[in-house]
């Protein structure tokens, strides 16, 4: 019995020894990834680091760190934890991770990533960071999301471009049985701060958040009696503002035509119902507001560590992931826009051409997210959408009431 | 073996432990508190690069509107759902421990919440029990002739995530008080019985006294489930935080890592919100302390 104990041990031994000997023969990357094993992206990926390993012999080591990644990747960054590519909210790894990440310039500008890249998103990363400290994927834009059957049915041929041609697409939905606008109370903030954009531009609203002024402000006023209108007119879906997800979802049981978000929400509610028959109208403009040019983009982004010892090989992996074949088959599986603008997005096709001329960024609320009272301001604009307040003038008063 | 080697060798066996909870507990919570006097802006920043804050981190966190809404809503889950998860976990107990007909099953399926994770259970909560289209309650509703109801709707949406985590809460607590109750002995009650005291009368003058010691506990513990309340808000509102559901924890947390669209990072000031919930559990176990004294009862 010991002799076959010390065997075994001896040729656990000889193998490990052996298994070392073979993985120090080729290069290995390690990746923390924003997703979680079994994810549709988590899949791909997983497929695209083997089809590169065959390629290059490069070995991705992928740890599956989930969307809590940024709980972790400071604490791990600072230590200099043996990673070469991150992965995470692309303004989190422009600003917050800056100091730990490689400048990706010379080697983008040698593989033509320019060609493979959106501008808009590009040029947030370079803003932030100062160089290109990372790789753009699975872009976002917001705006009005729709249901082009429900379009049809109630007769709707043109697309709105100001609020006044958005509110008749509403009433002409609402005489055709269907509820114009699905809203959940997760998302009244981005909705109201795309309306209030439309009035404002970003800048007008961080003057009001430095200041308050809200009820002074005519826009801002005018901003919130529109979206009390649109509530008393009933062209909100019945029990929104509701709780996330089941406002959105009634954009897969037809109940409603439009929502207001990016462009996940249809990835999300195709999950739920199926492929559903989608459209992406620019959020509408206001009668003398600011630029309606203005659209919300996101992403996350890939990054190498500064301290990698492999980055060549961590950035060729990257472009790998993020153009040709993969970033497909991403955009495909996951229900995404691809971030290399050469491929398609089957299920949202005006999303590439929304993303390639968009000029003016939006951020997510980002003047007004910084405000002490941001929690509380967040409840406001629900209750807004609640229709619990009698005129424009009474919810600025809540808001001014905030400081 | 002397009193010096007996000594060597108890010093031998427990230095591991204390060395593993002076490493791993204390160290943190003194980190922790001096953090809460520096500006740092990430939690494992070395010390090196901290700036000196004095009580600024303090000031920033009782003059943040997010912060007093927070604690705001940390005495409403504290007051209103300790005083009704407590009461009604010792009425069950007491009712459970009264002899009555199934008693194990009783007591088995009040547990059950217990057992089943935090997040079905919240997730049950949002998306069927309070659901406006088909939830039950709304159903519930709409059968006894009224308008559905906005259970989560701003004005509502605290109260609903009190009612839920309460009804999570309570077996915990009830099986703490049938402990208690088991532990006082029967001939006490058998007495009173004698003497012609009635149920209740028994209640508040031999099961009440004698729990003195079982219900600071409990208190205690709620205190720390209050103010370490985070995954039931953070399931009440999943996409981003909501000034309806803050609690101080999901503040620190927000205050610490960023949150959705928000890069701004504070350790600091996290670590000051971490030192107000600890100072807060402290003096609520030393008050219950004074106020429930239970060491001069003997039984």
């Amino acid at each position: 019995m010991k002799k076959l104990l010390s065997l075994t041990l001896a040729l656990v031994m000889v193998l490990s020894l052996g298994a070392f000997a073979l993985a120090d023969g080729g290069t290995e990357i390690t990746y923390w990834s924003m997703w979680n094993e079994g994810e549709p992206q988590a899949t791909v990926i997983a497929e695209a680091a083997e089809a590169y390993e065959a390629e290059t012999g490069v070995h991705v080591n992928i740890e599956w760190k989930g969307r809590g990644v940024n709980e972790l990747l400071t604490a791990a960054l600072e230590a200099g934890e043996p990673i070469d590519i991150i992965e995470d909210d692309y303004n989190r790894i422009g600003n917050v991770y800056a100091p730990y990440t490689y400048d990706l310039t010379e080697m983008a500008e040698a593989a033509g990533y320019a060609e493979h890249s959106y501008p808009v998103l590009t040029d947030q990363v370079t803003g932030w960071a100062g160089c290109l400290n990372s790789i753009v994927e699975q872009p976002q834009v917001g705006g009005i999301f729709y249901n082009r059957d429900a379009f049809e049915t109630a007769g709707v041929e043109e697309l709105p471009t100001t609020w006044t041609e958005f509110l008749d697409v509403c009433a002409k939905l609402k005489d055709a049985g269907i509820a114009p606008l699905a809203q959940d109370g997760a998302y009244t903030n981005f909705t109201f701060y795309y309306h209030l954009v439309r009035y404002l531009g970003e800048d007008g609203i961080a003057e009001l958040r430095d200041n308050g002024g809200w009820a002074d402000n005519e826009k801002a006023v005018q901003a919130a009696q529109d979206i009390i209108d649109l509530v008393n007119a009933g062209y909100l879906v019945d029990g929104a503002p509701d709780e996330y997800p089941s406002s959105q979802n009634k954009v897969g049981t037809g109940e409603a035509a439009m929502v207001v978000c990016a462009n996940y929400v249809t990835a999300e509610v195709d999950a739920v119902f199926g492929p559903q028959n989608w459209g992406l109208i620019n959020y509408p403009a206001m009668d003398g507001g600011a630029s309606a040019d203005v659209v919300y983009v996101g992403a996350n982004s890939l990054a190498v560590t500064s301290y990698s010892e492999h980055a060549q090989e961590a950035f060729d992996f990257i472009m790998f992931l993020v153009t040709g074949e993969y970033d497909q088959k991403m955009a495909d599986t996951a229900g995404q826009i691809p971030a290399d603008p050469d491929n398609t997005c089957a299920y949202l096709p005006t999303a590439v051409d929304t993303l390639k001329n968009t000029t003016a960024p939006m951020s997510w609320c980002g003047s007004l997210n910084t405000h002490p009272a941001w929690g509380d301001m967040k409840t406001l604009f629900t209750e807004l959408f609640e229709g619990k307040y009698a005129d424009g003038a009474a919810f600025c008063a809540a808001m001014d009431a905030l400081y | 073996m002397s009193m010096k080697k007996n000594r060597a060798l108890i010093f031998f066996f427990i230095a591991p432990t204390v060395i593993c909870l002076l490493l791993m507990y204390v160290y943190p919570v003194l980190r922790t508190v001096a953090m809460s006097f520096f500006r740092v802006e990430s939690v494992t920043a070395d010390a090196g690069s901290w700036t000196f804050n004095g009580l600024a981190n303090y000031d920033k966190i009782f003059h943040n509107a997010s912060f007093i809404t927070s604690m705001k809503n940390f005495l409403a889950i504290w007051i209103v759902g300790g005083v009704i998860t407590l009461a009604l976990s010792l009425l069950i107990a007491v009712i459970l421990t009264s002899k009555i007909r199934f008693q194990g099953f009783f007591r088995a399926a009040i547990y059950l919440p217990n057992i089943v994770s935090a997040v079905a259970l919240a997730t049950m909560w949002v998306q069927y029990i309070f659901n406006y289209d088909y939830g039950l309650l709304n159903q519930l509703v709409t059968f006894l002739g009224f308008d559905k109801v906005r259970w989560l709707g701003t004005d509502a949406k605290l109260w609903a995530m009190i009612a839920a985590f309460i009804y999570g809460s309570i077996g915990y607590y009830m099986l703490i008080y049938i402990s208690g109750i088991e532990g006082i002995p029967t001939d006490l009650y058998e007495a009173a019985t004698i003497d012609g005291a009635s149920k209740a009368r028994q209640f508040f003058s031999i099961t009440l006294p004698l729990l003195k010691g079982i219900v600071k506990t409990t208190i205690t513990f709620w205190t720390i489930n209050a103010a370490t309340f985070y995954l039931w808000s953070k399931l009440f509102s999943p996409v981003q935080t909501e000034g309806s559901t803050i609690v101080p924890v999901i503040y620190l947390y927000d205050t610490v890592f960023g949150g959705k669209g928000v890069i701004e990072r504070d350790a600091g000031a996290g670590a000051a919100v971490g030192v107000v919930l600890t100072l807060i559990i402290i003096a609520v176990y030393v008050i219950t302390d004074r106020l429930l004294k239970s060491r001069d009862l003997e039984y």
